[in-house]
């Protein structure tokens, strides 16, 4: 690949090379926190800003690591970045914290922070591996936050807890799809996505 | 080279875990105050939501949760030490911090198989002496009690509250039905066992009865519930629902609040003090 220049760095993983629709990666935890538009946008902040700010801190320290422990340092950085994500969620944005419950600290295990820090931050220094983390991040946010709008519009026909669409319960005309609050729709949306993604890019596909 | 020798490598790993868990730690105790507020107000949106008076739909932060609580609920502080329960202090003694009791030799007590403290069926190993629970009156009748529980379940102990119906209390403790039941802290699997914070789960525990004419604890989580006692177990969490009918056997059974809810049927006085 040809030299990139910062701005391709942060903005080509955000579409052209999207973590989730071209690597899919992170899957686990953008079928789980979806099912709102709420929570997929603090998840999604949360997510970037620990794949940021732990990219830039192990491209600080790459001259340093041994390669024996390579993968334990990383994870060390990655996992206190969490956990300050995760005091802060808890002090400033408590029921948050309660609805995402693990998730947060399941960033630790998200392959996309660990596979920037292994990939990109390990041969790059912090401000190109700052903006790396920040633009898979922001990719990641992309699919979050749409897979979030349709669930939760279609689920519960709210946006962000402001009915758009009155339920048949509420005495509206919408009958909401169930299948959108259960995690198997995120698959099928996930799915069209990588499918759409694929029809407008079709070099991404594997050849046979 | 030298980045790879052994030397370097013990130098890396001491270096980093201290700058790290040097970050860390002093982050968690700079915001630990707000966290305590943030978490004490959950546990009042609990016992709220247990007692039925929590708007139905409303998220945090659209109701003032203090307001509501004050207006509402009146915390009592009981003594379990005593022959029989009773009313330890006057409404608004300052609530007992259970957990902060549980460290304290005077404060608590193992629970040792005695006819005081009963077997650990739950699970807790200490059960305070001093216990606070909630009132909710109307006018100056009893409407509804709250009562703390917490018991071991799979991973962690829960900690929530159960909340007794008095409205058509009569002298018979068939009368007495289940109000609400709310878990306000657990580590619990999500998904599974963590379904305890599920509402329509929670929903199913409204009205259940709880007591046979003798006073024995009869409400249970079951597999295939019927009738008025049992509520359908989490499918996937058989151990953490065993938990939750063991700390009802516990707690509303003779070592925990049984004397105290016996003493409020017998003694209609004590439903209606000021």
């Amino acid at each position: 690949m040809a030299e990139q220049t910062p701005k391709q760095i942060l903005l080509d993983p955000v579409l052209e090379n999207n973590p989730i629709t071209f690597q899919i990666l992170g899957l686990c935890s953008s079928l789980a926190v979806t099912t709102n538009l709420n929570t997929s946008i603090v998840m999604a902040i949360a997510v970037t800003l620990v794949t940021a700010c732990s990219s830039a801190a192990v491209a600080f320290i790459r001259l340093q690591i041994p390669s024996s422990i390579r993968i334990i340092v990383q994870m060390t950085v990655i996992a206190s970045m969490v956990i300050v994500v995760d005091q802060f969620l808890q002090a400033y944005a408590f029921s948050l914290s309660q609805k995402l419950s693990v998730f947060v600290g399941l960033i630790i295990t998200n392959c996309i922070v660990m596979g920037r820090a292994e990939a990109y931050a390990m041969k790059n220094g912090p401000w190109l591996s700052f903006l790396d983390g920040l633009g898979n991040g922001l990719g990641y946010s992309v699919v979050l936050i749409i897979i979030g709008l349709v669930r939760e519009l279609l689920g519960s026909g709210k946006i962000l807890g402001v009915t758009i669409l009155k339920t048949v319960t509420d005495g509206g005309f919408y009958v909401p799809n169930g299948l959108m609050l259960i995690s198997p729709s995120a698959f099928f949306l996930i799915g069209l996505l990588v499918w759409l993604n694929r029809t407008i890019r079709p070099n991404q596909i594997e050849k046979e | 080279m030298q980045r790879d020798s052994i030397a370097n490598t013990f130098r890396v790993a001491i270096l980093l875990c201290l700058v790290c868990s040097v970050a860390v730690s002093s982050l968690a105790v700079g915001l630990r105050s707000t966290q305590k507020e943030k978490k004490e107000e959950f546990r009042q949106q609990n016992i709220l939501k247990a007692a039925g008076l929590w708007p139905t739909g409303s998220d945090v932060g659209d109701v003032d949760t203090k307001a509501l609580f004050e207006e509402h609920i009146r915390p009592v502080v009981i003594d379990f030490s005593k022959d029989k329960l009773t009313k330890a202090f006057s409404p608004g003694a300052p609530e007992i911090e259970t957990e902060a009791a549980l460290r304290d030799e005077k404060l608590s007590k193992s629970i040792d198989g005695s006819e005081d403290t009963g077997t650990d069926i739950a699970g807790i190993r200490r059960r305070e002496v001093y216990a606070t629970i909630y009132e909710v009156r109307e006018g100056d009748r009893l409407k509804t009690l709250v009562l703390p529980i917490r018991g071991y379940g799979l991973w962690s102990t829960l900690w929530g509250f159960i909340a007794i119906d008095f409205s058509n209390a009569t002298d018979d403790p068939q009368s007495l039905k289940v109000a609400g039941l709310t878990y306000y802290k657990h580590a619990e699997t999500p998904g599974l066992g963590g379904e305890v914070d599920n509402p329509s789960w929670k929903k199913n525990w409204n009205d259940k009865q709880i007591f046979d004419e003798k006073w024995t604890v009869q409400l249970e989580v079951a597999k295939n519930a019927s009738g008025n006692y049992q509520v359908d177990a989490l499918s996937g969490a058989t151990l953490t629902s065993n938990g939750v009918s063991n700390m009802l056997l516990y707690w509303l059974g003779e070592p925990g609040y049984g004397p105290y809810l016996k003493s409020l049927l017998e003694n209609k006085d004590g439903r209606t003090d000021p």
